[in-house]
């Protein structure tokens, strides 16, 4: 009785769907007829299409696994800080006056605002751990060796170029902590032998951190170094097509096999992708970054917030080292860019190569460590601000300014001597 | 070389050797002590006092050492310079003299825009009653405060009555334990200004306005004031507080003797403000433990802490505000409409009007409550967008899986 009725609506819901797909079918055909004959002479000039078809049928050696998975994620939030960048863009404004109220309008007023800034400071911490976790491997995986080591050079400068967007992303928020960590950096940058000075003053365009500075960093974190970094990229991924992957130490290529690239590989990038969107989303909504008083150069704040990973690792090293500490750290960093020069040797086991792994392994669990450690220290200003400026009455600010020490008149150091009874003045 | 060269060359060097001269008197104006010149013959022994009067304001007005001193400034040697008028080093009492020869004449100060009752006010304070009356080389005179020879005036930062340094020139004999042993004065004043309210206010805060040693004492007549002046001498700067103390019911008191006015609850050099948790605690001393008096000071100090813990919730809303950068102009304007009635309700106390106060802390209040509740509102908004989350890993561990299955799949079938 009630089967019959059951297999009529089936047979009916079979036949709607299959007439629907029919009929799409019809007209995506229809579609792609008319975009073909708009596409057809642009093909015959661009061979996209055999590109595409090239694409489509690329192939990875069966080497390739997860763990290659870090090169994707640095270059998948990159792409996330340059969505949320423009996003940013279109409602932050680059000066001393309005910076801080537009971040305020940005998390409080436009829609999914706060999301877009903390996702956009998120990435910028992680592409930072991306960033090594990808050196990292390549590093013990020794693929920095010829014939891959401009690559390795190429992927430093990439490391330096997310560095600098960092540095110059930091201060734009303008709030204390960023206006008074800056003007830390500068100081020390101020005091490299040789370069120092003529670079902190070309950063700053004024005496001190200022609506100059702010213009100039913006114009770094926006202008200049996007251009540089996707230049870099470019050459980078070129590299590796031209070179290959580099197989793991015991592998020869020939003997491979190979996997295609699609589907394989991008479904791997794309679980790997989906998983780092999702935790860099969670990160924002559950750990936002917070924004300290308007910057205020008169007034030292009695701590500084960290907010980004380099700032955490160099407090750290600070903190428990000294300045020589994060200066060693430094070189030790550096040193990396020197390693395929000096380790050509073709072996590429970590057992082989002592030296090198051991450097490689106090560098990025060095970097870990005091990353974490970082996080728990607060930064304590040692600049004063800058007594010679004047606020915007033309006075001395009162404000964090040093105060005289008590006592005598300058004039007559020992004045309370000469008013004693018996001696005349 | 030719005559016409020469000449030349001549000329040049009368043009060089002009400017070099020019620049070279230039050079001089400029200098201290420009004004005494090399043929003024007290220098020519005293050399060492021409740097120090020359930074003075008595150098700069034309004042030379033999308008005080006497003598003859053209001779060039001891015997004949110290003829005529010669005072030498006046002692503390010829100080005075000398000083209030020039100070104290009206026709001789009008021009300078300077009082002339500074002699007058010295014999009415304990310094001229020692000095002038008794001829206690204890007393400081003129100089004593104002140096002798760099004498600046008080709005000069280096003077030594400069209100940054007066306070340091008067403990120069009142911290002296000898030489106040002999008057049974106590040496604690300077140090226990100096942690006050108006001392921090002075020295940290760099508030000129806040009162010195002679801001209560006086300068030139400086005395301790009397028991029933006391209110008067606060109400000074503490114009709208001292007009409130003196309706209320402890102004009778004051005035009569009874209460040593301000400092009944303050104290005199240390003066600070009582905290709020301590307020009544001020009223035992006089009035018994359960009197109607001290029931009021505590309703008092209920109504100040309630409005002080109020204030400090607000700040703390304001910067969990800023802190998920929320704009708070709007919640600081609020907090100083709050803290003017705080600062209102210190006002009120002094006059005891407990009606008045109850209202004003319920003002703080309010206004706080307003302030805290914008700040929940953001806090639940942040909660709002951590929601948020669910969707978001419920999406993308479906895709998550499908994407692995897919994989799966593709794999089995290239296997």
């Amino acid at each position: 009785m009630i089967r019959r009725p059951t297999v009529l609506v089936f047979q009916w819901l079979t036949q709607l769907v299959t007439d629907l797909k029919d009929s799409t079918d019809a007209s995506l055909l229809g579609v792609a007829r008319f975009l073909g004959l708009l596409y057809g002479p642009i093909d015959r000039r661009l061979p996209i299409d055999k590109a595409w078809r090239k694409a489509m049928t690329y192939r990875l050696p069966s080497y390739v696994g997860w763990r290659h998975a870090f090169g994707g994620i640095t270059y998948l939030l990159f792409i996330v800080l340059v969505v949320t960048g423009v996003l940013l863009a279109l409602y932050y404004r680059p000066s001393a006056q309005e910076a801080y109220p537009s971040i305020q309008h940005i998390v409080s007023d436009v829609t999914f605002g706060w999301l877009v800034r903390d996702v956009h400071v998120w990435a910028a911490n992680l592409i930072v751990i991306a960033t090594l976790a990808h050196m990292a491997r390549v590093f013990f995986a020794a693929a920095y060796k010829p014939p891959r080591e401009t690559n390795w050079l190429i992927g430093l400068l990439l490391l330096f170029v997310v560095l600098a967007f960092g540095a110059s992303g930091y201060l734009l928020p303008w709030d204390q902590w960023a206006y008074w960590t800056v003007t830390e950096v500068l100081g020390s940058v101020d005091v490299v032998p040789v370069f120092g000075t003529a670079l902190a003053d070309a950063l700053k365009g004024d005496v001190i951190a200022s609506g100059a500075t702010l213009s100039r960093y913006f114009a770094l974190h926006v202008i200049v170094l996007p251009w540089i970094a996707f230049a870099l990229l470019v050459y980078h991924f070129v590299l590796v097509r031209r070179r290959g992957i580099a197989p793991p130490a015991g592998v020869e290529v020939e003997r491979e096999g190979s996997v295609p690239f699609f589907p394989n590989h991008l479904l791997r990038s794309f679980i790997v992708s989906v998983l780092v969107l999702a935790v860099l989303f969670s990160l924002a909504a559950l750990s936002p970054r917070p924004i300290g008083e308007p910057a205020n150069p008169f007034v030292v704040p009695d701590e500084l917030v960290s907010t980004w990973v380099p700032v955490d690792v160099s407090l750290a090293l600070i903190h428990f080292f000294g300045h020589w500490g994060l200066a060693l750290f430094t070189l030790l960093g550096l040193s990396l860019v020197l390693i395929p020069l000096f380790d050509r040797t073709p072996q590429r086991r970590m057992r082989q190569r002592p030296v090198v792994t051991a450097l490689g392994l106090i560098f990025f669990t060095g970097f870990v460590a005091a990353w974490l450690a970082g996080r728990q220290i607060r930064g304590i200003p040692t600049v004063t601000p800058q007594t010679e400026v004047l606020d915007e009455r033309g006075q001395q600010p009162t404000p964090g300014t040093p105060l005289p020490e008590l006592g005598p008149s300058p004039i007559r150091p020992s004045v309370r001597d000469s008013v004693r009874p018996g001696r005349e003045p | 070389m030719t005559r016409g060269g020469m000449a030349g060359a001549l000329l040049l060097a009368g043009v060089l050797m002009t400017l070099a001269a020019q620049r070279l008197a230039a050079r001089q104006d400029q200098q201290p002590g420009a004004r005494l010149d090399t043929s003024y013959g007290c220098i020519v022994c005293h050399a060492d006092k021409r740097r120090a009067f020359t930074l003075g304001i008595h150098s700069e007005r034309g004042i030379r050492c033999h308008d005080c001193h006497g003598g003859n400034p053209a001779a060039l040697e001891t015997t004949a310079a110290h003829r005529g008028r010669f005072i030498g080093t006046p002692d503390r009492l010829g100080t005075v003299t000398v000083c209030s020869a020039c100070h104290a004449d009206p026709a001789q100060m009008r021009q300078y825009g300077l009082h002339t009752d500074q002699l007058a006010e010295l014999r009415t304070s304990r310094h001229g009653q020692l000095l002038l009356g008794q001829g206690n080389q204890d007393a400081p005179s003129c100089t004593n405060c104002h140096d002798a020879h760099t004498i600046l005036p008080p709005e000069d930062a280096r003077s030594n009555v400069h209100p940054t340094n007066i306070s340091a020139t008067c403990a120069g004999c009142h911290e002296d334990a000898q030489l106040m042993g002999k008057y049974r004065l106590p040496t604690t004043q300077y140090e226990e200004f100096r942690a006050s309210a108006h001392g921090v206010g002075l020295f940290e805060r760099q508030n000129l306005a806040a009162p010195t040693c002679i801001g209560c004492h006086g300068s030139h007549s400086a005395l301790p004031p009397g028991v029933s002046e006391v209110v008067n001498v606060c109400d000074q700067c503490h114009v709208l507080v001292g007009r409130a103390f003196n309706l209320g019911p402890h102004a009778e008191a004051a005035r009569s003797g009874e209460l040593p006015g301000c400092l009944g609850c303050h104290s005199n050099h240390g003066t600070e403000r009582v905290p709020p948790d301590e307020l009544a605690a001020t009223c035992t001393p006089c009035h018994e433990l359960q009197s109607n008096a001290t029931l009021m000071g505590v309703e008092i100090q209920e109504q100040v802490s309630r409005a002080a813990e109020e204030l400090e919730l607000a700040q703390r809303a304001i910067e969990e505000l800023t802190m998920v950068g929320y704009p708070v102009s709007d919640a600081r304007f609020r907090y100083q409409a709050a803290l003017t009635n705080y600062l209102q309700m210190a006002r009120v106390q002094h006059q005891l009007d407990v009606e008045q106060l109850q209202d004003l802390a319920l003002r703080v209040g309010s206004i706080s409550r307003e302030i805290r509740t914008t700040a929940e509102v953001r806090m639940e908004h942040r909660w709002e967008h951590q929601l948020w989350l669910i969707p978001v890993w419920f999406l993308g561990l479906a895709a998550v899986l499908f994407a692995w299955f897919m994989l799966r799949r593709v794999r089995r079938e290239g296997a």
